[in-house]
């Protein structure tokens, strides 16, 4: 599926309108689900995640058979159990996907790990676990990315003690090998279209997952671009905690300053 | 489900001092791999790879059928992992274990998805009949660093590999056995090489108590269970990364990532020489008095 990216040389503006190191509309809200431990809906672009946390509970091995485990605090902590849901309408082309996907597999290990690098769950025990499940609404581009960020959100929400967000964003690559362009400007926050036509990363900061499609002379430029991206993400998600935050002072659910307990860390 | 036995406290403690230490276990450089063997088959398309105690098993067969609807232009070409518990008891049979999904997510991205073998070459007619491809992978024994491994035995594997040669007479399409012609090798475009480095925390160095992460090239399955986090590198001679994968676990500096990708082509360098090499002494061996050359369809004539 051939994309023309030679306009882009033309207005330096891609096929949405954005410049090169410009981040989609991104949109999140904490509690979409009031039944939930913990659960969060995060926007990027038309990419719309939910994602419910259940638990910390007792591992319960039936639910987690077809979820990515990782245990946190080297063994010593609360499992994290990661399972994703496509919805067939999730994108162009309706499709039911199978349950051995090793595409979402290979996903859910990653988010899994990823995240029980920065999730402290030694105050749960190694015999508890942590459900997330991530439910894809619509899809177009940077799906891992938001995936874990939705995650980090939510287990915000749940009130899991993390050392710090774990944010991801992609960046991609408008120079070809055989241009050996050199000034060609790295791409952040890639949408399916730029995913399909370009080489492209995944960088999670604070830890864990970086997946490269990339030529050596530009991953320096692209890690850069990707790393700043995470700021730009780790701002906008810690802005809508802070709302939250806000919000549940105005309504006079907790007082201002008042620290909650269980996500006392020291 | 069966698990790994899990190395003891004590030998926990000995390696990762020794680690910190700039040793190992074998005695080897923290960026030396094992001792690398390469075997072809008597038939065209099995490579044996053996790393140290790891032995991996690669068999390529090819047979003619129908393309998939939504690409009628290009063959089928797929990587099937067995992980039997031949090789190690927590594998199961019909149970992919987190290992093997992983092992044959990565070997897709980097060999096939990196266009490494042309599927166009493999069209005979469209639409209605073309190769498909399958490289069966076969883990013998194993010893850690099964990726590297394995993605070296597909890519010497799918080299070595001739198919039947091929004619199309008007509307009638023929498949020339061996003994009418020479099988020919596949459309190969690079050959794209995994290296997985292993990370084991950081050390700091210097007075100013600067931190640098230590790391491991081919480890053992004892290092393996110990390392915190493994970061995998694909790319071929050239310099070309085909994927980077470093899939959760401990954090890593951005910096050693960039500096691991440089140190990877010096590897992988090595790998392909060691191939090249070794396929091209397989094709001395079978081409005895340059009979090759004689049942050559592109002569003269």
């Amino acid at each position: 599926m051939p994309l023309d990216t030679s306009t882009y040389n033309l207005a330096l503006l891609r096929v949405d309108g954005r410049r090169w190191n410009e981040l989609r509309q991104q949109k999140g809200q904490l509690g979409v689900q009031p039944s939930a431990d913990g659960s969060a809906y995060l926007e990027m672009g038309n990419t719309k995640i939910q994602c419910i946390i259940t638990g910390p509970n007792e591992r319960d091995t039936k639910s987690t058979s077809s979820a990515s485990t990782a245990p946190t605090s080297g063994g010593l902590g609360a499992t994290v159990a990661v399972s994703i849901m496509i919805a067939p309408f999730a994108t162009v082309d309706r499709k039911r996907r199978g349950r051995n996907d090793k595409r979402l597999q290979e996903m859910q290990t990653t988010i899994a790990s990823g995240l029980a690098a920065t999730v402290q769950g030694q105050s749960y025990g190694p015999r508890s676990t942590i459900h997330i499940s991530l439910n894809v609404l619509s899809q177009d581009g940077s799906l891992l990315a938001c995936l874990i960020n939705a995650a980090s959100l939510a287990l915000v929400d749940a009130g899991v003690p993390m050392t710090d967000y774990l944010v991801a964003c992609t960046a991609g690559s408008t120079s070809s090998y055989a241009a050996a362009d050199e000034e060609a400007d790295p791409l952040l926050d890639l949408n399916t279209q730029e995913e399909q036509e370009l080489p492209f990363l995944t960088l999670a900061t604070l830890g864990a997952t970086d997946k490269v499609v990339a030529m050596l002379t530009r991953l320096e430029g692209m890690m850069a671009t990707a790393a700043d991206g995470c700021k730009g993400v780790r701002d906008f998600l810690d802005g809508v905690v802070r709302d939250k935050g806000e919000l549940m002072v105005q309504e006079g659910a907790i007082g201002r300053g008042e620290v909650v307990s269980s996500m006392d860390l020291d | 489900m069966p698990r790994e036995a899990e190395p003891s406290q004590n030998e926990k403690d000995f390696i990762l001092k020794a680690v910190r230490e700039g040793h190992r276990l074998d005695g080897r450089a923290l960026d030396q791999f094992r001792q690398l063997d390469l075997k072809f088959g008597e038939q065209y398309g099995v490579a044996d790879v053996t790393l140290g105690k790891t032995r991996i098993l690669a068999k390529v067969t090819a047979e003619v059928t129908v393309p998939y609807t939504d690409r009628p232009f290009d063959g089928i070409f797929t990587i099937t992992t067995e992980l039997s518990p031949m090789a190690s008891p927590a594998f199961e049979v019909n149970r992919p274990t987190e290992t093997e999904v992983l092992l044959s997510r990565l070997l897709e991205k980097t060999v096939r998805r990196s266009n490494a073998l042309d599927t166009e070459s493999l069209c005979l007619v469209a639409g209605q009949k073309c190769w498909s491809i399958r490289v069966d992978l076969h883990v013998l024994s194993h010893d850690g660093n099964l990726i590297d491994a394995s993605c070296l035995a597909v890519v010497a594997a799918l080299r070595h590999f001739r198919k039947p040669d091929t004619g199309m007479e008007g509307d009638t399409l023929t498949v020339y056995t061996p003994a009418e012609r020479e099988p020919v090798p596949l459309s190969w475009l690079h050959s794209p090489f995994c290296i997985t480095f292993s990370f084991f925390g950081s050390i700091s160095v210097g007075e100013d108590g600067e931190e640098k992460d230590i790391w491991l090239l081919d480890t053992t399955l004892l290092e393996e269970q110990l390392r915190v986090s493994s970061c995998t590198i694909s790319m071929n001679k050239h310099g070309e990364i085909c994927q980077v994968a470093k899939p959760g676990g401990a954090p890593v500096e951005a910096v050693t990532v960039v500096q691991c990708s440089s140190l990877a082509l010096q590897k992988v360098k090595d790998l392909s020489d060691f191939v090249d090499q070794k396929l091209a002494e397989d094709s001395k061996h079978r081409n005895k008095g340059g009979l090759l050359a004689e049942l050559s369809a592109d002569n003269a004539r």
